[in-house]
């Protein structure tokens, strides 16, 4: 290139007319961080937190990480005496190797504490195949800069594997599965199948007749936090189906996560026996695409030496347990821990990738904590955590406890040692608390 | 200095700055997203320094933090291979004819990022902001030879750069 054209591009970018959209997203970022300034103000801190949160890579990392939470995470819940209504349902659409639907979602409120909140709304497809696998196309649109992300998700189980693809970022994400976890992916996620087999474990009731797009339709509806035990609460959840054929029109969930966080959604658009292809469920990720910090991320174990693992990391960079074990209030703890020390690190210069792997390297093992917490509560285990009052190194105070039969209970002590114990020896230990 | 007077600081270096660093934040990133981010690093960095932006010298702060904050962001893009992707950086959509530019330029723009300071200072004003030697030798504190050489130098550089990517 000689010197003069690039003097000609250099002006021609300098002579540019500013796009008014430009404008806009400049007078929100600028608008909004004044105010998380103005907000912040009793704290004197400066808003990091809310500038690292905003940051679209930190943003993609973090949710990948709740996606992963979502996809092992919902409960699997004991087979009870049902309906002969809801058996029907689920009798149907069991008959069906390969079926597709579409979804809305919208996820508002914050992910953690001073952060600011997202109003995401999210639309996608989903085609799911007996055979194959599950594929998903997602589109999210940022809400302050009102750019649309679309993301390709599919589980491949020949991999054991998830892989998330982001066209317009050409990023890309390959998390991996263990075998558990895997079937428990495979049976879990978005899976209408597995929604009514929920629903069929919880107290629902039977919806009088009504019609849904020009159908008529039979209603089922749950308020059973069985529903979504370990990853929301405050759950309502209306399953519709056509009153002739007893397949689902129309699922509407609504719940709360964390302190802070809400997600309502619709399933909808159901279409059953779709003809599929096995290329259909293969990733297509381009060469030029770039792994995520994320990549090859393994999905934390749930077993309980990876639970004191996790609370052991937790502790040696905090001081402290964990205040609660649940999946979101440990998520929005842990990360808000994380940029406290990053700030207190001076580690501003790192790039956001270098960033994001330290903050990864942290949260993964901490997860544990949560999955396992998660899995006792849908196993009905009677887990109970201590987190907020038991110190580390506390070699006779119970952290956290689950029932392994009728008479003994597995206790995790303050000192991470772990113990089986009698009921009588739980309700003293439990009895010396403070 | 009390919060409240950060505060209102902020909020009338804001208000004097915001066409500035909109204008050259855009010019300099190309991508709605690299400008937001940008811009985000530009108002963080506002508010870290505030108490430097008191007097007569702000504008040079200013100017330093929309440089520095532009070559945090494009760093930001920087993946394991330590390449930058220009995906969206001013090159989505663009006619046949008119890609090679829009790649180029955003190749330009990268390099610049990765300019020395006052080279990277010289470059936006005489570029950017089609300002005079005689302005750049000013902001730069040195004489109007010192400012050509400093376009001149970082000339070379984003060439040699550009040279070395083709």
């Amino acid at each position: 290139m000689n010197d003069e054209k690039l003097e000609q591009i250099l002006k021609s970018i300098g002579t540019e007319d500013i796009p008014t959209e430009v404008h806009e997203i400049a007078q929100e970022t600028s608008n909004n961080f004044s105010r998380s300034l103005r907000q912040s103000r009793q704290a004197s801190k400066p808003p990091l937190l809310e500038h690292i949160m905003r940051s679209r890579t930190i943003k993609l990392a973090v949710a990948a990480v709740i996606i992963i939470a979502v996809f092992v995470g919902l409960p699997f819940l004991p087979d009870k005496t049902v309906s002969v209504a809801l058996s029907e349902v689920l009798a149907r659409v069991e008959k069906a190797p390969a079926f597709m639907y579409k979804m809305k979602m919208k996820v508002s409120g914050s992910m953690v504490p001073g952060a600011p909140a997202v109003n995401q709304d999210v639309q996608g497809t989903i085609i799911i195949s007996n055979d194959c696998g599950i594929k998903m196309e997602m589109d999210m649109t940022d809400p302050n800069t009102g750019i649309k992300m679309t993301q390709q998700i599919y589980l491949v189980p020949d991999e054991k594997a998830m892989f998330t693809v982001m066209p317009e970022q050409k990023r890309y994400m390959r998390v991996e599965f263990t075998d558990d976890l895997l079937e428990r992916a495979k049976k879990q996620n978005n899976d209408p199948r597995e929604m009514i087999k929920q629903m069929m474990a919880c107290e629902y009731t039977e919806l009088s007749r009504s019609v849904v797009e020009g159908v008529e339709v039979e209603g089922f509806q749950t308020t059973d936090p069985k529903m979504v035990a370990g990853i929301g609460q405050d759950i309502k959840c209306t399953l519709w189906v056509d009153a002739k054929t007893w397949l689902p029109v129309l699922a509407e969930m609504d719940m709360t996560m964390g302190e802070q966080m809400r997600m309502k959604g619709t399933i909808y658009d159901f279409e059953w026996d779709v003809p599929v292809v096995a290329e259909d469920f293969v990733p297509v990720i381009p060469e030029d695409f770039e792994p995520l910090p994320t990549d090859g991320m393994k999905v934390p174990e749930i077993t309980e030496e990876a639970a004191i693992e996790g609370l052991k990391t937790f502790a040696d960079l905090t001081g402290r347990y964990p205040k609660k074990a649940n999946m979101m209030d440990l998520m929005q703890e842990i990360t808000s821990v994380m940029t406290d020390k990053m700030m207190k690190d001076k580690n501003q210069d790192m790039t956001q990738t270098e960033r994001v792997t330290e903050m990864m390297k942290t949260i993964s093992p901490v997860q544990s904590i949560a999955l396992l917490h998660m899995t006792l509560v849908q196993d009905q285990k009677e887990p109970a955590y201590y987190g907020e009052t038991v110190e580390p190194g506390d070699v006779e105070a119970v952290l956290l406890r689950w029932k392994i039969n009728d008479s003994e209970y597995r206790v995790i002590f303050g000192d991470l040692s772990a113990l089986d114990v009698t009921a009588e020896e739980l309700r003293e230990l439990e009895g010396s608390l403070p | 200095m009390e919060q409240s007077e950060r505060l209102e600081l902020f909020e009338k270096i804001r208000a004097r700055y915001s066409v500035f660093l909109t204008s050259v934040l855009w010019k300099l990133a190309g991508d709605k997203e690299l400008f937001t981010e940008a811009m985000q690093y530009a108002l963080l960095g506002i508010w870290q320094h505030i108490e430097k932006l008191k007097g007569e010298k702000a504008g040079a702060y200013v100017y330093r933090i929309a440089l520095t904050s532009n070559s945090r962001a494009w760093r930001n893009r920087i993946g394991r291979n330590g390449h930058i992707s220009t995906a969206g950086a001013g090159a989505e959509n663009a006619p046949d004819e008119e890609l090679g530019r829009s790649e180029l330029a955003a190749l330009i723009r990268r390099e610049i990022s990765k300019l020395p300071l006052k080279q990277g200072r010289a470059i936006v004003m005489r570029y950017m902001e089609q300002q005079g030697y005689q302005t750049i030798a000013e902001s730069l504190r040195c004489t109007k030879a010192g400012a050509r050489s400093h376009v001149s130098r970082a000339l070379a550089t984003l060439k040699n750069k550009l040279a070395v990517l083709a």
